[in-house]
């Protein structure tokens, strides 16, 4: 290394342990490297791991987590770190066990439509080392320039384009995975899609690594559209672009994509670094996409772009070129960085809403706008009635934080009590193991949690994630993680 | 003044309940009390980072497989994001200016990248330049210096290869006043006498340009408008067929050419180490030297996005700062110059392949990404060809590749992989990826020929005009 370490932090015994397993420079044990892993993509808790492990391949994970398991050490594993609930966020001691030096594409079946990765490969670069065959990979959350095919597992990510072909679950055809036991399994080992028996592909997509961990992922991959259509339409009221949403669907058409920006998102994307030049006095835009076959594109265009000005649509436009078009998604895609360039810090939240209730949920989340004295943007997979709330503060005012994260919590309240769910495609994690009450009975929640115990029966793997404990809530979680750190 | 003192003067900064028992623990080891008027955090040394840089970032991720020091190491802490939380963490209290911390903040090549894929702008390489200032002041023997003598005695002596590169350079360092830095740490006097001989074995280098040319060069023909070149230091003694090039296609496009002779080096080198008072003193020196002119043009990549900094390194000095910032705006790359001031286009055939490498500075540092690929593709006969992955830094970025040998190797290795086959030259424009890409050709036994855009126009212009000549006779 580059600096000499005076008074060095000396590796304990069971970071040497972990060191004889993987070799001393896949172990990061210092303070000030461990620091950057006490949280990932939300912010609002933070815990210090004891270790951050790289592993290089399928044996590495087993013979650690054997490992951990004989210290009795829990662990967490941890892809990019882009979550947005704390699923590879530490509670406070946990050894996280990083895959992102596992990151290569180990098989390419074109004929098959098939790719074997392993967990620490990007999402972006499965879809660009294909896509000049004429392939790509569906699942496209917004953090795919940055985020792993792992992390989608563990997951279960969406993204702008899962409402018409469905999110990671609908696109995974088997994995490695390495149960708490150190054993290792094959799901779906052939590849092909819905075998006979239970569906332990599902039960693990999505299980935000409470189950196990992924060590090689078979998905599947999808031929390029023939042809691929892009409309932006501006809206005076967000109503209106509600409407508009609800009766796109109503036509039959399934766009590839659908979504929304309200007034103060659209600031923050304009301030980001892909500003597109949206007007700032509208209510809301809808950046809206349809693909397949060539023939009918123009068709289905046409109808959107009837069903816009039949809602008072003030402008609309179809994308002139695919620089245009990239300009667009660019911009969208940046929207929960781009906070950022508007306020210090954000939450967002992942709510789902029937679509035609859009209206009503907007209004009561102003009003927890107003209650809490905090700026909310809305981003929204409008098509799928994917809400997320994005809500400004600033963790530097004394109170700002638990006031966003009480607003957080009753935006999802709101989205529960419309007969929705308070997750889309974020996950649960630290962030929303509390908000489960709003959707869970105790009961469907012990037998949810039975489950886990058939996999992780020492609860080891990833703890207090995903369900709450009792008698446990958010400020209690806060106070909790604070000692551990001191 | 003690340091918890500082903290709670710091207004309450540093509001970690965890923050003041580690503070303890994490005492810089220099003594002398620290000059900062307003500290922030265990930022107690003067010229404080700028809270509001990091206060743009949401910790979203999306800077992480830009980074080519992620991309290698997949290390959180040697991430933009990580580094940019490790330097919060320093100004909330909750770790110490050691050496832990300044790791993963020099093992950042400040290639900026990272700004580029950030949503927020966040402006990460300032952050980093910032907290290497207060690094270098809180541990000046183990700082850059003692890097330096670490890095040149361990890492150089025992490799030829590297021990050649070095060779190269030191001539660079006489002239930029980074020798002053070496001496310092005791570099020169270990050098061995041989090194003398390794630089003769280098290409031999024309005489620089400045003190030589007249300090105005007058234009060809109607003269369309008044600039001024900066001439660099590695540019003008190791590349200075560049800088000839630069001041022939200039006064050929119709603009008197200014070359103030009290110029020197824009201290981009410095900053980027932290020495950040060697930087302002160099930065106030071209500030006044080009007080004259109102356009100032570079054709070094890194050296322009220095200049064009000037403002944000006497940030905290508001005497200079509308100085800087007037002086700033003049700034600008050659090729973007050019460009925007519809250049003639040649008529002759430079018959070449080509493929053009990003600069860090230019692409990621300036924004300009465009203007040098319209210039070749307007160059008739000249062929380009895209490289994958363009503006991924090729390693050099400023002095990284003497003091980060390995990972600098690393990025070498895969620029080099990616350069397509069947062409002729690269072309880029900066002197420090030249001299990177140059060795890493010569290393691969490749035959390309390493380039500045502006001597691929240079060319053609004198073959117009080498034409012209035929007619009249």
């Amino acid at each position: 290394m580059f600096r000499k370490k005076r008074n060095k932090q000396k590796p304990d015994t069971a970071v040497k342990q972990l060191m004889g397993i993987v070799g001393e420079e896949n172990v990061l044990y210092l303070k000030e490297d461990l620091l950057a892993y006490e949280c990932d993509g939300y912010t609002l808790e933070r815990g210090m791991p004891r270790a951050v492990v790289f592993v290089r391949n399928t044996q590495h994970v087993s013979d650690v987590v054997k490992q951990l398991n004989e210290l009795e050490i829990p662990y967490i594993a941890r892809g990019a770190g882009t979550g947005l609930s704390g699923g590879a966020t530490p509670m406070g001691g946990e050894v996280i066990i990083s895959l992102v030096r596992m990151k290569r594409l180990l098989h390419l079946d074109l004929e098959n439509r098939q790719a074997v990765v392993e967990p620490g490969y990007i999402n972006l670069k499965l879809t660009q080392s294909i896509s000049d065959k004429g392939y790509y990979y569906a699942p496209d959350p917004s953090s795919q320039y940055a985020c792993t095919i792992g992390g989608n597992v563990a997951e279960n990510s969406g993204g702008a384009h899962c409402l018409k072909y469905g999110v990671t679950t609908n696109h995974i055809l088997g994995l490695e995975v390495v149960l708490p036991s150190g054993e290792i399994i094959e799901i779906g080992k052939s590849g092909v899609p819905d075998q006979p028996g239970y569906d332990l592909l599902g039960l693990l997509t999505g299980s935000e690594g409470t189950l196990g961990i992924v060590t090689k992922i078979t998905v599947n991959i999808l031929k390029n559209p023939e042809g691929k259509k892009t409309v932006l339409a501006y809206f005076d009221d967000i109503d209106d672009a509600s409407q508009a949403v609800s009766d796109i669907i109503a036509t039959g058409i399934i766009p590839a994509a659908l979504e929304m920006m309200d007034q103060i998102a659209i600031e923050g994307v304009e301030a980001s670094a892909y500003p597109v030049g949206h007007p700032s006095d509208i209510a809301a835009f809808l950046l809206i996409e349809v693909d397949g076959i060539q023939a009918g594109i123009d068709d289905q265009i046409n109808e959107i772009l009837t069903v816009c000005k039949s809602n008072h649509v003030r402008d609309v436009k179809v994308a002139k070129d695919e620089a245009e078009r990239s300009m667009w998604w660019a911009n969208r895609k940046m929207g929960f960085g781009a906070m950022g360039a508007i306020s210090p810090d954000y939450l967002v939240q992942d709510g789902v809403i029937p679509r035609t209730r859009l209206p009503e949920v907007l209004a009561s989340i102003n009003a927890i706008s107003r209650k809490y004295e905090l700026r909310i943007a809305n981003i929204f997979h409008a098509g799928d009635g994917n809400l997320h709330p994005l809500i400004l503060f600033d963790a530097s005012v004394p109170g700002e934080s638990d006031r966003a994260s009480k607003a957080g919590s009753e935006c999802l309240q709101v989205c529960a009590d419309v007969g929705g769910s308070i997750t889309g495609e974020h996950g649960v994690g630290i962030e929303k193991s509390a908000e489960m009450r709003f959707i869970f009975s105790d009961e469907e929640m012990a037998a949810q949690t039975d489950i886990r115990h058939v996999f992780n029966p020492d609860d080891l793997l990833n703890p207090g994630k995903l369900f709450p404990e009792p008698g446990r809530c958010v400020e209690v979680k806060h106070e909790e993680k604070k000692e551990a750190i001191g | 003044m003690s340091i918890g003192l500082v903290n709670m003067l710091s207004g309450g900064k540093a509001k970690q309940s965890n923050a003041a028992t580690v503070t303890k623990d994490h005492q810089p080891e220099k003594t002398e009390p620290a000059c900062q008027s307003n500290p922030l955090g265990n930022y107690i040394w003067d010229d404080v980072p700028d809270a509001t840089k990091w206060a743009d970032c949401v910790h979203c991720g999306l800077c992480l497989e830009a980074c080519p020091t992620y991309q290698e190491t997949g290390e959180e802490q040697n991430s933009p994001r990580g580094r940019v939380y490790l330097i919060k963490s320093v100004a909330e209290g909750k770790i110490g200016l050691d050496e832990a911390f300044a790791d993963p903040v020099y093992n950042c090549l400040d290639c900026r990248a990272c700004e580029t894929a950030c949503p927020a702008n966040v402006q990460v390489g300032g952050l980093i330049e910032e907290a290497r200032g207060q690094i270098n002041q809180s541990m000046p023997l183990s700082g850059v210096s003692g890097t330096f003598k670490k890095t040149v005695l361990n890492q150089f002596f025992p490799h030829k290869k590297r021990m050649e590169k070095l060779g190269g350079l030191m001539r660079f360092y006489q002239k930029s006043g980074l020798q002053k830095a070496a001496r310092k740490a005791g570099v020169l006097s270990v050098m061995p006498d041989h090194l003398k001989d390794m630089e003769a074995t280098l290409p031999k280098a024309g005489k620089p340009i400045l003190g030589r040319y007249p300090e105005v060069i007058p234009a060809e023909g109607k003269t369309k408008g008044r600039v001024a070149v900066l001439t660099g230091c590695i540019m003008d003694v190791m590349f200075n067929d560049v800088n000839k090039s630069t001041v022939r296609v200039l006064t050929h496009n119709g603009f008197e050419v200014g070359l103030p002779p009290d110029q020197g080096c824009c201290g981009a080198l410095h900053i980027h180490a932290g020495e950040r008072d060697t930087g302002k003193e160099l930065a106030k020196k071209n500030i006044e030297a080009f007080k004259d002119y109102d356009k100032i043009l570079v054709n070094a990549a890194g050296c322009g996005c220095a200049l064009q900094e000037y403002d944000e390194l006497f940030r905290n000095d508001p005497e200079m700062l509308p100085l800087a910032k007037e002086f700033s705006a003049k700034v600008e790359d050659i090729t973007k110059f050019l460009y925007d001031n519809d250049f003639k286009r040649p008529h002759s055939e430079v018959n070449t392949t080509v493929t053009y490498h990003d600069a860090c500075h230019l692409a990621h540092g300036q924004g300009v990404r465009s203007e040098p690929r319209q210039i070749l593709n307007d160059i008739p006969g000249v062929e380009t060809v895209d490289l994958p992955d363009a503006d991924r830094c090729c390693g050099s970025a400023g002095i990284y590749n003497l003091t980060h040998p390995e990972m600098a190797g690393k990025l070498l290795d895969r620029k080099i992989d990616d350069m397509p086959d069947n062409i002729d030259m690269v072309s880029m424009g900066n002197p420090g990826c030249m001299l990177q890409i140059a060795m890493g050709v010569q290393k691969y036994g490749r035959k390309e020929k390493v380039v500045h855009t502006i001597q691929l126009l240079d060319w053609a212009y004198e073959k117009d005009k080498q034409k012209m000549h035929e007619y009249e006779l």
